[in-house]
């Protein structure tokens, strides 16, 4: 799959993302264990438990760097209008969830939702956007 | 914004793919500019001009 990709800078995009998701789920598993096994608290908890979220932030940054390399502009446009959609989409969900569980009881949704949701409602603004401009 | 793309690209029988390809931009990119439904920058306005060795003026035509 990623060899069919022919534009560089889309291709290296894709290999960054899947590294960050298999460390993500490396680094998941390692925080699960290490909580499991040996109950580390203070710092070292804090230190541990944030290590499934850095290749989520270098994914992020991927993404930005991704956006540089990228000699289409047109290309360019279509991510920057779906992470747009992305942005505007968990901004809207998570502000409507938060009333929703202060006045109405509804159950707390985790925070740990808000990246995937993004990526979610990113997708979907770019099969929104592609459809415009077929 | 209107343009004579299809025209240009039709006189010297080249695809939407062969173009991208000159371009080094995507077909999609092409289609997208052919059809009015993306404007180019001025970089790419001046290498499409370059390309089909005319000015940006006689490609774009300002609807205003």
């Amino acid at each position: 799959m990623i060899c069919s990709i022919k534009n560089p800078a889309e291709r290296r995009y894709v290999i960054r993302m899947w590294i960050s998701a298999a460390l993500c789920v490396l680094f998941s598993l390692v925080a699960a264990l290490v909580f499991r096994l040996s109950h580390p608290h203070g710092v070292l908890a804090y230190l541990v438990a944030v290590l499934p979220a850095l290749p989520i932030m270098g994914a992020l940054v991927y993404t930005g760097v991704y956006l540089a390399e990228e000699k289409d502009e047109f290309q360019r446009n279509l991510l920057v209008q779906s992470l747009l959609g992305g942005t505007g989409g968990i901004l809207a969900v998570i502000t409507a969830w938060s009333y929703m569980e202060d006045f109405a009881r509804a159950p707390h949704m985790g925070l740990v939702w808000v990246y995937p949701l993004f990526w979610v409602f990113a997708g979907i603004s770019y099969g929104v956007v592609r459809w415009r401009y077929r | 914004m209107k343009n004579r793309l299809r025209v240009l690209r039709a006189e010297r029988e080249w695809s939407q793919a062969d173009l991208a390809q000159r371009l080094e931009v995507s077909r999609q990119s092409v289609n997208a500019i052919e059809t009015g439904k993306f404007d180019p920058s001025l970089p790419l306005a001046f290498k499409l001009a370059r390309l089909f060795e005319t000015t940006i003026e006689a490609i774009f035509t300002d609807e205003n």
